[in-house]
């Protein structure tokens, strides 16, 4: 029997347990917290998937050229077809396993419109489809932990991977994060599930818990990554006296339009920029041009809801009327809502190929850590189903590694390291600010050599001896490494395209149609 | 402000004259103190932060200074972990036998999700609950023990709609008696404070009429 060890425990571990499990596997499913505190849970707006049911002639095809598209041609063309062409079966799936999805009037799941694609394709659950999912999702894994096909084990934070003599995955090690106890899980394959980098850029929109610690450590334990400069802006963002929060796009799939006041009047400025789409052009395309017309966002830009009727806002957008009604004390029906770019999605990350795989074997990464179907650019509501996707397909190769080598127990040099590790003086807050600082100054919307490198100088004189647990200790050494690959890799992209906009070189350049790899090789990053 | 903050049995005061229109977890943040809390999502999706503020269950992410009687009125606010749960440390509490408790119900499907159109709006709302154990922490019957709480009824009021494996159904329904309906004494204060506002009551007595009171069962009015 092979043994499967999944880190994360949000969509993409579930989806990994469960499919491991019911492929003969036994799992180790391991997270600092339970999946119902994932960022998971935060996706609202859908899933997509051509299910052709609102006669609107759809199909996988035009799901993955409308993909493909979105990302400015840089995506795993392979990935993304199995993706499109795998998303009907997924929804089915979801169905099965008892997601409350949306209906129609003839009782098939609904779909509503989102941002860069023409058809109907955005299955959802009110505005909370991702808790949904993961209600349904937890159920189907809760039976399995009966069955004995799944472990779980709550409160462990990764730390390292553990090799063979032969450079294949065998394991990790892991912190319990309120014992401090330090422990290796070996098995036949790993699958990372740990969500994007957020902590790079602060208090952003997602959890406090995806902090890239995961994706940095693999970096240095010579995992390659891949589009580190590919960071997407969401468009509409609402500034709360806690931290910026996300509208939903199904707001402006439910017919929501963007505006900016000009001689005194709303200019609804998407419908004169790009007739066609209009508000529902792709993310990168809107972000920017909220920016244009805000001038850097000096100008209060609008999303107006107040067209709409009850029912659409307060049953079919139901968070988005209780962010706007509890943190923001404003009705959208009668109020349109101030918003404003911010830092989303991460397309980069751990390069993997169609089949989730790494470039260690027995080493496979699913759901926002992993790199390949986005691109330049991602769909909105194709991060769901990349996370069950990425799930799936992982979990079906995973289950046929057997390593070859000896296992490298590395369990002691983690403990020597945990031993001899002495908190310093510097706030463990204040250094998280001072790199989430950095990072924003330097990779907004638009960015320039100048402002990279700056950022590359600032991150070298920056004091990390922080006063910290061992993990966070740790975390902001790894944090720099990461910021610092991120930042190179948008120095090396000289090319404007999707989400990576340079102001010196405002064009999108054939040359640079590919991904750009990072890999640390004897404490060196290499941008490739 | 006087912030007091209940750490390891003892009441800590803290001073805080910043804005009010904060919530209570950015005044944790702001007071800049090493002290120990869950949180993650900072929006009141994910049921982390649920701790007693001022005598009542609630999430510290959703809950504003200027909202809070005690702020406006006496200008303070008293902080203390849930404490129905082990205490890990400050305010963080370890909720783990909340989740045993819906394996041990055996909270989950045997056969494909049936589909009910008249029960999706019910399921929907049945499938919001955050496991955060603000409702156990006020109901009066709850201590840790044989009594699973809220959460269970409420993920098995979703299932037994969604199920068809008649064993597995019967095996719900009988873990519901036993473990819910004869220590529940419907009191259902579990609605009053629950964040996310599902109908709690109506999950309860959808269970008991299908669980329970076989007059419903034969009559097949459910």
């Amino acid at each position: 029997m092979v043994d499967i060890i999944v880190v994360g425990a949000g969509i993409a571990g579930l989806t990994a347990s469960i499919k491991a499990g019911d492929n003969g596997a036994n799992v180790s499913l391991i997270s600092p917290d339970y999946s119902e505190r994932s960022q998971s849970v935060m996706a609202m707006g859908g899933i997509n998937a051509a299910l052709n049911t609102k006669r609107e002639n759809d199909s996988t095809d035009q799901h993955f050229t409308d993909t493909l598209n979105g990302g400015c041609k840089i995506n795993n063309e392979k990935a993304v077809e199995m993706l499109t062409s795998d998303a009907p079966q997924i929804i089915d799936w979801l169905e099965r396993i008892g997601t409350s999805f949306s209906r129609d009037a003839n009782g098939n799941v609904d779909m509503r419109n989102f941002g860069g694609q023409k058809k109907k394709r955005t299955v959802y659950a009110g505005s909370r489809t991702g808790k949904q999912i993961v209600s349904a999702l937890v159920s189907s894994c809760r039976k399995r932990e009966t069955e004995g096909k799944i472990k779980r084990f709550v409160g462990y934070r990764f730390l390292s991977l553990i090799f063979t003599d032969e450079n294949e995955c065998c394991g990790i090690n892991c912190i319990h994060e309120d014992t401090q106890e330090l422990r290796s899980f070996i098995g036949d394959a790993v699958i990372i599930a740990t969500g994007g980098y957020n902590s790079l850029f602060g208090k952003i929109l997602g959890s406090t818990q995806n902090d890239g610690f995961a994706t940095a450590k693999l970096f240095t334990q010579g995992v390659r990554l891949a589009n580190l400069e590919m960071v997407q802006y969401h468009p509409t963002t609402v500034k709360t006296p806690q931290k910026r929060m996300l509208i939903t796009e199904a707001a402006r799939g439910e017919g929501g339009k963007l505006f900016v006041m000009k001689d005194g009047k709303p200019w609804y400025f998407m419908k004169d920029f790009y007739p066609e789409l209009a508000d529902l052009m792709p993310r990168d395309v809107v972000s920017r041009s909220i920016f244009k017309v805000s001038d850097g966002g000096k100008k209060d830009v609008y999303l107006d809801l107040t067209h709409l009727d009850e029912y659409t806002v307060k049953v079919k957008l139901d968070e988005v009327y209780e962010i706007c009604d509890k943190y923001l004390n404003l009705d959208p029906l009668k109020t349109p809502i101030p918003i404003f770019p911010a830092v989303h999605y991460f397309m980069g990350g751990i390069q993997t190929d169609e089949n989730h795989k790494t470039n260690i074997k027995g080493l496979y990464a699913a759901g926002e850590c992993s790199c390949q179907y986005h691109g330049a650019n991602r769909l909105g509501g194709n991060s769901l189903l990349g996370a069950v996707h990425g799930g799936w397909i992982s979990a079906e190769n995973a289950v046929l590694e057997k390593p070859k080598g000896n296992v490298i127990n590395s369990i002691d040099e983690e403990l020597e390291s945990f031993k001899s590790y002495a908190p310093k003086d510097k706030s463990l807050q204040d250094t998280l600010s001072e790199i989430s600082q950095i990072m924003n100054d330097s990779m907004g919307i638009y960015r320039n050599e100048g402002d990279l490198m700056a950022a590359l100088d600032r991150l070298d004189n920056l004091d990390i001896n922080v006063n910290a647990k061992y993990y966070d200790y740790l975390k902001v050494k790894l944090l720099v490494i990461l910021s610092k690959a991120s930042i190179l890799s948008a120095l090396e992209r000289k090319e404007s395209r999707g989400a990576h906009q340079r102001t010196d070189y405002p064009e999108s350049d054939d040359r640079y149609k590919k991904s750009i790899c990072a890999m640390y090789d004897d404490g060196e990053i290499v941008i490739t | 402000m006087k912030v007091k903050i209940k750490i390891d049995d003892d009441y800590q005061i803290f001073d805080y004259d910043g804005d009010l229109n904060i919530s209570v977890i950015t005044l944790l943040e702001k007071l800049d103190i090493p002290i120990e809390y869950s949180c993650s999502c900072l929006q009141g999706i994910c049921g982390a932060c649920a701790m007693v503020i001022n005598s009542e269950p609630k999430l510290a992410c959703k809950t504003f200074l200027n909202e809070e009687r005690m702020v406006i009125e006496y200008n303070q606010i008293t902080i203390e972990p849930l404490s129905k749960f082990p205490l890990v440390k400050d305010l963080k509490v370890d909720r783990s036998i909340l989740f045993d408790a819906m394996t041990e119900c055996e909270l989950w499907l045997e056969n494909d999700s049936e589909y009910n159109p008249k029960d999706l709006d019910f399921e929907y709302e049945m499938s919001l609950c955050l496991m955060c154990g603000c409702c156990t922490e006020v109901c009066p019957n709850y201590k840790l023990g044989d009594f699973v709480g809220a959460p269970a009824a409420v993920s098995a009021s979703k299932l037994v709609n969604q199920e068809s494996d008649e064993e597995h159904l019967k095996n719900m329904k009988k873990k519901y008696k036993k473990r819910f309906f004869s220590h529940c004494v419907k009191s259902i204060s579990c609605e009053d404070v629950c964040p996310m506002e599902i109908p709690t009551q109506r999950a309860i007595s959808k269970m008991n009429r299908k669980s329970v009171w076989r007059i419903w069962q034969l009559m097949n009015l459910d």
